[in-house]
């Protein structure tokens, strides 16, 4: 298979693995490697769990999508264990691209992905986020409409919508964040005055979620905010009140990322 | 149609009713904040299919006088009020139908007088709430803290809960009647829907009964709304596919789903 540069990464792109049984010998090699023979993986009834969770799943499944000369090598991994993996489940993991991020150096970036290993119930068994730094081909631009939380994404968020009517009283500092990445924009009477990843004065309120989320929001048939809001998937933080009075500024933004994505 | 404000529980009640006076009473009863109006589809297309449809607007609701002691916040009170409204009209053996703090009511109708009852709907309710939503937060609302776009934040609200399957234009219309509540008095309700816990009580039901829930419904969990009906006796429990909180504002010829469940439910005792 070709090699996959940082360009070839689409924010959205997903896949599925085939359904893979876990059998006795996933399990005997998992005791082994995690020197772990804790009842818990020793039982008739042993579990598949631990620290060695990721590498159970990347190794049970194939297509992860990393490959080639072009990967740098492994970042990070978060990952989070929600039930028992038993001998005898059918596995399935799920991959999304959530975030693609060229670094300050240009020649490299760094390409997240959201996992989630579900049974053959449906059920998530485990899922998380792995990321990976992998070569570029040439030095961009990439492009901004998926790249949640940066500054040039909020720009063009910001010049898709007119908020000039809806935000006339307006004197503050909207925060968006998606994970770790946050940008900051300062509105002042309902002009845009700077869009920038920290205003001098912090933002008024922000507004996040994770990566995954922010997918799922601009992927949706119909504009998912308040429901994903509602749920507890977008988050805020700073000034609950004035959250609370820009409600439908929020849900327009939200259309306006459905437009920019 | 006729419609009457009766006196009831030291206030007026704005109360329709729909079709014979002899047919087999159904008692409509709406949702928090909301009024009668979210009937106004199926109780003419109800009363035509043979029933006597009643629909009152709740004490502070709709075209109702307030509650004398000021905002309801426990839904017993909505029950003993309905149970009022039954005696008050001379109603025999009503099926009681309800959605969301109604569908409750009509579960407490129903706990309180089964054997006066045909059967209960109970529709986007399940026993308990487990404290969803906050109660700190409720109480915080009806202050002013959380008032700010409150009418954006219902009509946005309402469309997030409304199922996938209904038509834009449709879930649009009730987003927007909705906006037309009372903030205290909804927020009561919505006080009164997170505290009220009927999970000892749901076994004592002996009416025929039927919990219905949306799978859209992000309000109820599915789950929790089979087991409140697993706690009634002989309960029968429906999952509508791409339907949110309101199935009588959601699902076109609803009249006729309810027609359909109603009939299910009576022949079970005939």
């Amino acid at each position: 298979m070709d090699d996959r540069w940082f360009e070839d990464f689409a924010v959205g792109e997903s896949w599925t693995s085939p359904p893979r049984p876990v059998t006795a010998e996933d399990l005997a090699a998992f005791t082994r490697v995690s020197g772990d023979d804790h009842p818990l993986h020793a039982a008739p009834d042993a579990i598949l769990q631990g620290p060695f969770g990721v590498a159970v799943a990347m190794g049970l499944l194939q297509g992860l999508g990393i490959h080639g000369d072009a990967v740098l090598g492994l970042l990070d991994t978060h990952w989070a264990y929600r039930r028992p993996v038993r001998v005898g489940d059918v596995l399935t993991l799920e991959v999304a691209i959530v975030r693609a991020r060229r670094t300050s150096s240009g020649d490299r970036g760094v390409v997240t992905r959201a996992m989630a290993l579900r049974n053959e119930r449906g059920e998530t068994v485990q899922e998380g986020t792995t990321a990976a730094m992998i070569a570029a081909r040439s030095a961009g631009p990439d492009p901004v409409g998926r790249a949640f939380g940066t500054v040039g994404w909020a720009e063009a968020l910001t010049d898709k919508v007119d908020l000039t009517d809806d935000l006339a009283s307006w004197d503050g500092t909207l925060g968006l964040r998606s994970g770790d990445d946050e940008v900051h924009v300062r509105v002042y009477r309902g002009r845009v005055i700077e869009v920038a990843r920290r205003s001098p004065r912090g933002a008024t309120f922000t507004v996040g979620a994770d990566a995954a989320t922010w997918l799922e929001l601009v992927e949706a048939p119909d504009n998912p905010f308040m429901r994903l809001a509602m749920a507890g998937r977008f988050t805020v933080t700073g000034d609950g009140y004035e959250y609370l009075r820009l409600t439908s500024v929020l849900h327009r933004l939200a259309d306006a990322a459905r437009e920019i994505a | 149609m006729r419609a009457d404000y009766l006196s009831l529980g030291g206030a007026l009640a704005f109360v329709e009713q729909h079709g014979d006076e002899g047919a087999p009473p159904v008692l409509c009863l709406h949702t928090a904040g909301q009024s009668g109006v979210q009937w106004r589809h199926v109780a003419p297309a109800l009363a035509a299919r043979g029933y006597r449809v009643v629909v009152p607007d709740l004490p502070g609701h709709g075209r109702s006088e307030p509650a004398p002691g000021g905002p309801v916040t426990d839904l017993g009170t909505y029950a003993d009020w309905c149970l009022a409204l039954v005696d008050r009209l001379g109603l025999e053996r009503p099926a009681v139908v309800g959605c969301s703090i109604g569908g409750k009511i009509a579960l407490d109708v129903a706990v309180r007088a089964s054997d006066r009852l045909a059967a209960v709907v109970a529709m986007a309710a399940d026993a308990h709430t487990g404290g969803r939503p906050s109660v700190r937060g409720l109480r915080r609302e009806l202050s002013d803290v959380a008032a700010p776009s409150r009418t954006d934040r219902t009509y946005l609200g309402t469309l997030a809960v409304v199922g996938r399957d209904v038509p834009r234009e449709r879930a649009e219309l009730i987003a927007t009647m909705h906006r037309r509540e009372d903030p205290a008095v909804s927020t009561s309700d919505l006080l009164g829907w997170a505290t009220h816990d009927l999970r000892d009580a749901l076994p004592g039901i002996t009416c025929p009964a039927h919990l219905v829930v949306g799978d859209d419904d992000l309000w109820l969990d599915v789950a929790r709304v089979r087991a409140a009906a697993a706690s009634v006796p002989g309960a029968r429990c429906t999952v509508l596919a791409g339907i949110g909180h309101y199935p009588m504002e959601e699902v076109a010829d609803f009249d006729a789903v309810l027609d359909g469940w109603l009939t299910e439910l009576t022949a079970v005792t005939a």
